[in-house]
């Protein structure tokens, strides 16, 4: 089978796992523990309107047809509306809504192990067993021994003392752009739209003083998120290196006259980032987790705060949607690490 | 497998050698031990000859090898008074117009050499028998610059081509010369490796890398050596393909190595390694990993090339079959030292050492009786300088001297110079008692050389 014919199998068999998610939510929403009327009216309702709602929302239908109408409702994504966190409200806009900030943050607690813990690892990596490679191996196990809720308070707490001027005159609040509270949601409006080709709106123009509080409230909590990735692929990547220098093709390519630089960039790089591609889409999952307790510490209005609020609150169909999203972006994420490794790796699909 | 039918052509009716390796002595410096995995080994490889090392593992082969490559990584380092010349004449004219600097003309400095005077100075902390001459008298100039002592003749630290006939400054003019590979480095070592010398390795499996094309990483070395780019350089690359006996050469350009079978992968790597029309061919056991069938195909191959090319070649193996297959002349290693040194006539119909006596009896067919011998034992780890001989633990004719006198390499019998072996039962003309007083005076004065 070709690499491109492998790829697209994987990107069939997603098509169950979506169904089988679908199925668990609704199962969850139709017979779980919640009386969808009796969240919605609450205790004080009189029998003849918990009779119409009943009606209303179809519960009195068949179940099969309730299925039939909840599964093509989300395939379109009519997510349905939410009981009790914002009651009444349509799931989309809540998601349209809260959602751009968990991206943003996602963004960035993906960018920065990426560009801080691969090159890290590489470096330490290339010169083993010497003073800067045991400094990166062990911050490297510090970091990852951190948990991310200690690692958000501590954080918080240092940045909070440099009001005012802190160690070394340092002010973090007063350090780049002014911000009043190191908390809070990312107001994401520094981007200016406008309707040149009709409906589809298209960014014009960029605040950049906007942006830079965006990104610098942004910064702290996708540090701590980033955190145990940012370990991971420092010691992922640092092993994958020291095994692809030492392999007989880097040798060969030693024998033909090559330079180091060209071994490394050409020879070693490329067969060292087939293993970090599942380390690096695993951490995307973790983010999702990790996400609900570092948007709760940090008080941002993200995805991950409202699914914690909706878990607690059993408002059932909020969370149901939200699982349905997370799913949707981890098999989003799959395709992406198979699509990265067709590209990477020539070997894959390949049976004898 | 066994044929003795491919001649040997004889010292007298070739070149001058190609590639001199001299006192060659690589060690591995960890905290425990040195380890002295190369020990004083010298040879000879003349163009179109092929030299065959065989031992077992761990003896120092593939350490040889990459010696020459200038393979050798830390902890492992070539130690001073190793010398490993490289005498193609066209590369030493090249690398005296690439580098003038590092060139140094030997005629010049011959009027300064003065060889009692030298090795009585101070500052020389060599004595000829390092270098394997009794008298200080006898040690040319070549010997004392290649092995690294020139600097007290002013010759510089990064200095490597040496000019023996003609004037480093017009390069055509030079008949004469070597380039002296142990002290290349950066670029020279980098046009050395692939250009004139290349190397076939053990595992054709994951010699290639997996995420390439195998005509991309045969164009890699063709764009390196010969700036070939381009079409050109993919067509080269097919037909270089073709040459090594792969069919459908254009398709298989762009198919990557796990494409590609064993055999076909290991004649792509010999493919890659040739692309840059190399002098000398380093095969370190490259049909250890292949079936038998094409082992024997890979053998054809490499030796229908060396005609066509008068390619020389220096053939790692610890099979013996494969040696008596391919090479011209052979020698035999045993923990960092050769043992013995024949024609590969001579050494299969009259193995001197015991070493050598004991291989053969392994193998499979050769025996006598209905159990295949072995020798016992295991090879020692070379990590003191040699006091003994090394193989006598494992002796079956070892006598009490072996335990005290380190053997030297002798002829085997007086005028036989194309045969030596590192045994005091040699020169086999001499009684015992004599052959170990000879092989003691030769090691006193080495020791003494090291010691004082």
């Amino acid at each position: 089978m070709s690499r491109w014919g492998y790829f697209f199998r994987r990107l069939l068999l997603s098509i169950p796992v979506l169904f089988l998610v679908m199925t668990f939510i609704f199962v969850l929403l139709r017979m779980g523990p919640v009386d969808p009327v009796a969240a919605r009216l609450g205790p004080e309702a009189t029998g003849a309107e918990a009779a119409r709602m009943r009606e209303r929302l179809g519960l009195n239908d068949p179940l099969w047809e309730q299925y039939v109408d909840f599964v093509t409702d989300f395939l379109v994504l009519d997510l349905g509306q939410s009981w009790v966190v914002y009651a009444d409200w349509e799931v989309t806009t809540i998601v349209m809504n809260s959602g751009p900030p968990t991206l943003w943050l996602g963004f960035w607690a993906i960018l920065l192990p990426l560009f801080i813990g691969i090159p890290l690892g590489f470096y330490a990596g290339l010169r083993p067993n010497s003073w800067s490679d045991y400094t990166a191996s062990v911050s490297g196990i510090l970091w990852q021994a951190m948990p991310n809720f200690w690692l958000c308070i501590i954080l918080l707490a240092v940045l909070r003392q440099t009001q005012g001027g802190g160690w070394l005159g340092f002010d973090w609040y007063a350090f780049g752009p002014e911000i009043r509270s190191i908390t809070g949601t990312p107001s994401l409006d520094f981007l200016s739209w406008s309707n040149p080709f009709g409906a589809v709106p298209f960014p014009t123009g960029i605040d950049w003083s906007a942006l830079a509080v965006d990104v610098k409230l942004i910064l702290p909590p996708a540090l701590v998120l980033g955190s145990a990735s940012m370990a991971a692929e420092l010691r992922i990547g640092r092993t994958a290196i020291l095994e692809t220098i030492n392999s007989n093709y880097v040798e060969t390519a030693r024998a033909k006259g090559l330079k180091s630089r060209a071994i490394v960039w050409k020879h070693v790089f490329r067969n060292a980032l087939i293993p970090l591609v599942p380390v690096i889409t695993n951490e995307a999952f973790l983010l999702i987790g990790g996400s609900v307790i570092v948007e709760s510490i940090f008080n941002i209005n993200g995805l991950g705060r409202i699914f914690f609020r909706a878990m607690v609150q059993g408002d059932l169909p909020l969370a149901g949607a939200l699982l349905f999203i997370f799913t949707l972006i981890i098999i989003f994420l799959n395709i992406v690490q198979d699509f990265l490794y067709t590209i990477i790796d020539p070997r894959v699909g390949y049976e004898r | 497998m066994m044929s003795l039918e491919r001649s040997p052509r004889t010292t007298a009716e070739r070149d001058e050698p190609i590639l001199e390796v001299r006192n060659l002595q690589t060690a591995f410096f960890t905290e425990k031990e040195t380890i002295r995995a190369v020990d004083d080994v010298s040879f000879d490889i003349r163009p179109g000859e092929t030299v065959g090392i065989v031992g077992e593992s761990g003896s120092g082969k593939s350490v040889t090898a990459r010696s020459i490559m200038g393979l050798v990584d830390s902890p492992g380092r070539i130690l001073q008074g190793s010398s490993i010349r490289f005498g193609h004449v066209e590369t030493v004219r090249e690398y005296a117009e690439a580098f003038p600097n590092r060139t140094v003309d030997l005629e010049s400095l011959r009027a300064e050499y003065d060889p009692n005077d030298f090795f009585a100075r101070a500052a020389v902390d060599v004595r000829p028998t390092d270098l394997g001459y009794e008298r200080a008298d006898d040690v040319p100039l070549e010997d004392v610059v290649a092995a690294g002592y020139g600097d007290a003749l002013g010759v510089g630290d990064g200095d490597c081509v040496f000019v023996t006939d003609g004037s480093p400054e017009s390069p055509s003019s030079i008949a004469d010369g070597f380039v002296e590979l142990t002290r290349l480095d950066g670029e020279a070592q980098r046009r050395m490796r692939g250009g004139r010398i290349a190397m076939v390795f053990q595992d054709p499996l994951t010699s290639l890398n997996p995420v390439y094309t195998v005509g991309n990483q045969i164009k890699e070395a063709l764009r390196l050596h010969q700036g070939l780019r381009g079409e050109a350089a993919t067509r080269e690359a097919a037909e270089l393909l073709e040459d090594v006996g792969i069919p459908d050469a254009r398709r298989r350009v762009n198919e990557y190595p796990h494409q590609f079978s064993g055999g076909m992968r290991q004649r792509a790597v010999i493919a890659m390694a040739l692309a840059c029309e190399p002098e000398l061919l380093i095969c370190d056991e490259p049909t250890t990993a292949l079936d038998v069938t094409i082992q024997a195909q890979i053998l054809d191959l490499l030796a229908e090339l060396q005609e066509e090319r008068d390619l020389a070649m220096m053939f790692i193996t610890h099979d013996m079959g494969v040696i008596a297959e391919i090479s011209h002349r052979v020698n035999v290693m045993y923990a960092g030292e050769v043992v013995e040194t024949a024609g590969v006539n001579d050494l299969f119909a009259d193995p001197k050492h015991p070493y050598t006596r004991g291989l053969l009896q392994s193998i499979p067919g050769r025996q006598e009786g209905d159990r295949l011998q072995t020798i016992e034992g295991n090879v020692p780890t070379p990590n003191q300088p040699a006091t003994h001989c090394r193989f006598a633990p494992r002796c079956p004719k070892a006598f009490a001297d072996c335990e005290a006198v380190h053997p030297a390499s002798v002829p085997v019998e007086e005028g036989a110079t194309d045969h030596t072996a590192a045994c005091l039962l040699y020169p086999e003309e001499l009684p015992t008692a004599e052959a170990v007083a000879r092989h003691r005076r030769r090691a006193d004065t080495e020791t003494r050389g090291d010691t004082e």
